[in-house]
């Protein structure tokens, strides 16, 4: 070895000094010991800067060691300046690259002006880990103890760099490993949270679920409480149709036990065979399109029950809003009894149609404060207005017979106004001219409503004029029979004065032609025929009036002087028949209005059936008394009483119908022609047994009445 | 004429005339009169019975029909007496079946109004020949 010359010949400073930079370097694993590569290495290049005197030393590793750099550079402080370490590694690239074709290279200009002796040494057996390079302008760089020395500290680098890799690599492994089981531990706890926290929602779910739970059975049992009540059928199919629920009441009205039809196609159960073609092609297409014609609807239909009855049903089917293949909800109503009551409701309709239409009453109602009229079908038809006009007062008021409009309106108003109830009597002028009698009753109800009828009096009042006519007719015959009956009277009441006028004429005569002539004599038989001449003239012209058939003619007329008139006709046969007439006519009596001719006729023969009554009476006089008086100081009464036969008091309304007679004369026609008389007076008439023996024949007629204002009315 | 004729009156025969009516009691006394015969008239028949003349009366005109007391009624009342009254009933009714009955019943005559003077003169001659 070349050291030992240099040994040989160097002093023992040197050798010293050499031994110490030794144990220096050989110390440096101690110093190196739990370091890291770059604490390593940065100590290494220090120690070598430092003992071999150096400008420089760097080291550059080939493989990367922990966290050390790849190429650290030391540079001794030193005068001058300092380039930079980037420029200095650059340098040292190019020396090393060039280095292979010429070792030791020079590294010129690196470090200044002069040049730098260059030293390398390969770290690891093979260089594996790296390599140092060391520079110093010294001339006598590098000397053999220099180079050894470096050598030694590449060695000791190697040692300690792969100690330190070792223990980085160790550190890494165990950090690393640290690490893990930090992040395992933190998994864990990670896991272990999730897992608390999924339990507790476990915990939840559960607690929801027993609650869903609780409420599902309340559900449930709301739900079979309401199946079970229910007085609809309810049932439910699925979406093929199938029965899935069946309530009592459907268990009731089909005549199917629940669990007899649960599963089975509810088409075969309670939908009747000629319907259920219907019924499925209608199903069919609500799955497919979604279109259906009966959900959500109130339908009616026909269902049928277990005993294969038919009968009709108001159905509503709704689809259950759940999730899944659809199912449905149907509830059903029999409505046996509904339609039976409807089809009476309809019939009964058409029965107070039809009666409305056979008896020409039509029916009204009008609401007051809105004027809204509402008109049954007949009462259109009497009016002869379209069934879909607007029902006005104005349109009404055009089917009404001008002279009456007035009067209707009158009520109308007054109707508004009092809201009492209403009777009426007008006539109508139809389009085609036809006139109608209507007669209205209307009642009002709660105040805000009048209902009323309407009937076509029509009819009844041509019967009503007919029956006038009738009557007067009667009564024609009934003066015609009474004027036979009368006969003896009248030809009494005319004989008398013609027996007078015949006797007075021969007298006459006879003084004429006596000699000498009686002329004073004649003179006076003269006169008196005159006045017994006029005297049956008067006779004749009252029996004409009484007698004739004419129409009435109503006036004012004093009841006492007709009075007095008929018992001046009536007087010789009431004498003749042996009665005695009491007069008590009231001093007082105010004019009635009155067809003078028709009373007349009444009480004369009231007059006649009293004498006649009295005829079988011999035992006692034959009292008649004719009385007048004023009753309640607006009807005037007329009495005739007799002490006759009389009759029991059950009799006494039936001696006023025609043709009730006890005697065997006459047609028994009288009194009841007279009490129509008397009630077309807007009077009475009564027959009352007297006290004693016979009978009183009264009647009663108001003092003022409307029959002058009314021209056409025919009082008969 | 008042005074002529009451001085006749106690040679003429009376005859009574009773009716009601008073034109018959004005006009049949002075046709009686004309007759040469004394008359008196009465309204009624009771009027007649109560005066004085029933004994000088040599025939009666009585009227049917009357107030009270009738013809009929009369006639039966008189015939008690005697020297019998011949009665000549007169009538203003044309009901003939009267006359049978009452003739039957012992009168003259009936005689129906309005009846002519020469009737009534033959009634009163037949009445004062039954005498």
């Amino acid at each position: 070895m070349e050291v030992l010359p240099e040994l040989a010949t160097g002093d023992a400073k040197d050798l010293r000094r050499c031994i110490n930079d030794l144990i220096s370097l050989l110390a440096l694993p101690a110093v190196w010991s739990g370091g890291d590569p770059s604490q390593v290495l940065k100590t290494l290049l220090d120690a070598l800067v430092r003992i071999l005197r150096l400008d420089l030393a760097s080291v550059r590793l080939t493989v990367a060691v922990g966290e050390a750099p790849v190429e650290i550079v030391r540079i001794a402080e030193r005068h001058g300046p300092t380039p930079p370490a980037h420029e200095i590694c650059e340098a040292l690239n190019q020396c090393l690259i060039n280095g292979s074709r010429k070792w030791p290279p020079p590294l010129r200009g690196v470090m200044g002006a002069g040049d730098v002796s260059i030293l390398a040494m390969p770290l690891g057996l093979q260089g594996e880990l790296g390599v140092i390079v060391v520079a110093a302008e010294r001339a006598d760089f590098p000397l053999q103890t220099e180079a050894l020395l470096l050598s030694v500290a590449a060695n000791q680098g190697s040692i300690g760099l792969q100690e330190a890799r070792l223990l980085s690599h160790q550190k890494q492994v165990s950090s690393s490993l640290d690490d893990r089981v930090v992040q395992r531990t933190a998994e864990l706890a990670r896991a272990n949270e999730e897992l608390k926290k999924e339990l507790a929602e476990r915990a939840r779910i559960e607690v929801r679920l027993r609650q869903e739970e609780v409420e599902l059975k309340l559900s449930e049992a709301r739900k079979t409480a309401i199946l079970e009540s229910a007085l609809d059928c309810i049932l439910t199919i699925d979406h093929e149709g199938c029965i899935t629920e069946f309530n009592p009441a459907a268990e009731h009205t089909f005549g199917y036990r629940r669990e007899e039809v649960l599963g089975k196609p509810m088409a075969n159960v309670i939908i009747p065979s000629s319907l259920r073609e219907k019924h499925r092609e209608g199903f069919a297409h609500y799955l497919a399109t979604g279109e259906a014609r009966v959900l959500g609807k109130r339908i009616e239909t026909t269902a049928v029950r277990a005993d294969g009855s038919e009968f009709p049903v108001e159905l509503a089917i709704s689809r259950i809003p759940l999730e899944g293949p659809p199912s449905f909800t149907g509830y059903l109503r029999d409505i046996t009894e509904r339609k039976r009551a409807e089809r009476e409701l309809q019939r009964s309709e058409a029965f107070l149609a039809e009666a409305q239409h056979l008896s020409r009453i039509g029916s009204f109602s009008w609401r007051v404060p809105t004027d809204e009229i509402t008109w049954s079908d007949q009462l259109y038809r009497i009016f002869q207005i379209d069934r879909d006009a607007q029902l006005t007062f104005e349109l009404i008021g055009t089917r009404i017979h001008p002279e009456d409009l007035s009067i209707f309106q009158e009520h109308i108003e007054r109707s508004r106004r009092e809201r009492s109830d209403v009777q009426i009597e007008f006539r109508l002028q139809l389009p085609d001219g036809a006139i109608k009698y209507v007669h209205v009753e209307a009642h009002a109800r709660g105040g805000h409503e009048y209902i009323g009828a309407v009937q076509d009096v029509t009819e009844r009042r041509s019967s009503e004029e007919a029956l006038s006519k009738a009557r007067s007719d009667l009564a024609h015959v009934a003066r015609v029979t009474s004027l036979g009956v009368l006969t003896a009277s009248v030809a009494h009441e005319i004989n008398q004065p013609l027996s007078g006028i015949v006797t007075n004429a021969s007298t006459c005569l006879r003084m004429l032609a006596a000699d000498p002539p009686n002329v004073d004599g004649a003179r006076e038989t003269a006169r008196r025929t005159i006045r017994d001449g006029n005297r049956a003239s008067e006779v004749v012209t009252r029996l004409r009036a009484l007698y004739a058939k004419k129409d009435p003619e109503i006036e004012l007329m004093d009841l006492n002087e007709a009075t007095r008139e008929v018992i001046a006709l009536s007087l010789s046969e009431l004498q003749r028949n042996r009665v005695t007439l009491r007069q008590e006519l009231a001093d007082d009596l105010p004019l009635v209005t009155a067809d003078r001719v028709q009373l007349q006729q009444v009480i004369s023969n009231l007059l006649r059936n009293a004498s006649e009554a009295m005829s079988a009476v011999d035992d006692r006089p034959r009292d008649l008394l004719i009385r007048t008086e004023l009753n309640d100081r607006d009807r005037v009464n007329l009495s005739v009483s007799d002490v006759g036969i009389g009759f029991e008091a059950q009799t006494a309304a039936k001696v006023f119908e025609a043709f009730y007679t006890t005697k065997n004369e006459g047609m028994g026609i009288g009194l009841s022609v007279s009490r129509s008389i008397i009630e077309r007076h807007h009077g009475r008439m009564w027959a009352t047994p007297n006290d004693g023996p016979g009978v009183t024949f009264s009647f009663s007629i108001p003092t003022r009445s409307d029959l002058l204002g009314k021209t056409d009315t025919k009082v008969q | 004429m008042g005074l002529r004729q009451e001085r006749r009156a106690a040679e003429r025969l009376l005859v009574a005339v009773i009716d009601d009516d008073e034109s018959v009691r004005e006009s049949l006394p002075d046709l009686l009169g004309e007759f040469g015969f004394a008359a008196r008239a009465f309204s009624s028949a009771e009027e007649f019975l109560a005066s004085d003349c029933i004994g000088q009366t040599r025939c009666l005109i009585l009227d049917i029909a009357m107030p009270g007391m009738s013809g009929p009624d009369l006639q039966r009342v008189l015939k008690v007496r005697t020297p019998e009254i011949p009665i000549i009933f007169i009538t203003a009714s044309t009901d003939k079946a009267f006359r049978p009955q009452l003739i039957e019943r012992g009168a003259v005559e009936c005689l129906f109004k309005p009846f002519s003077d020469t009737s009534l003169l033959e009634a009163l001659n037949s009445a004062l020949h039954k005498n």
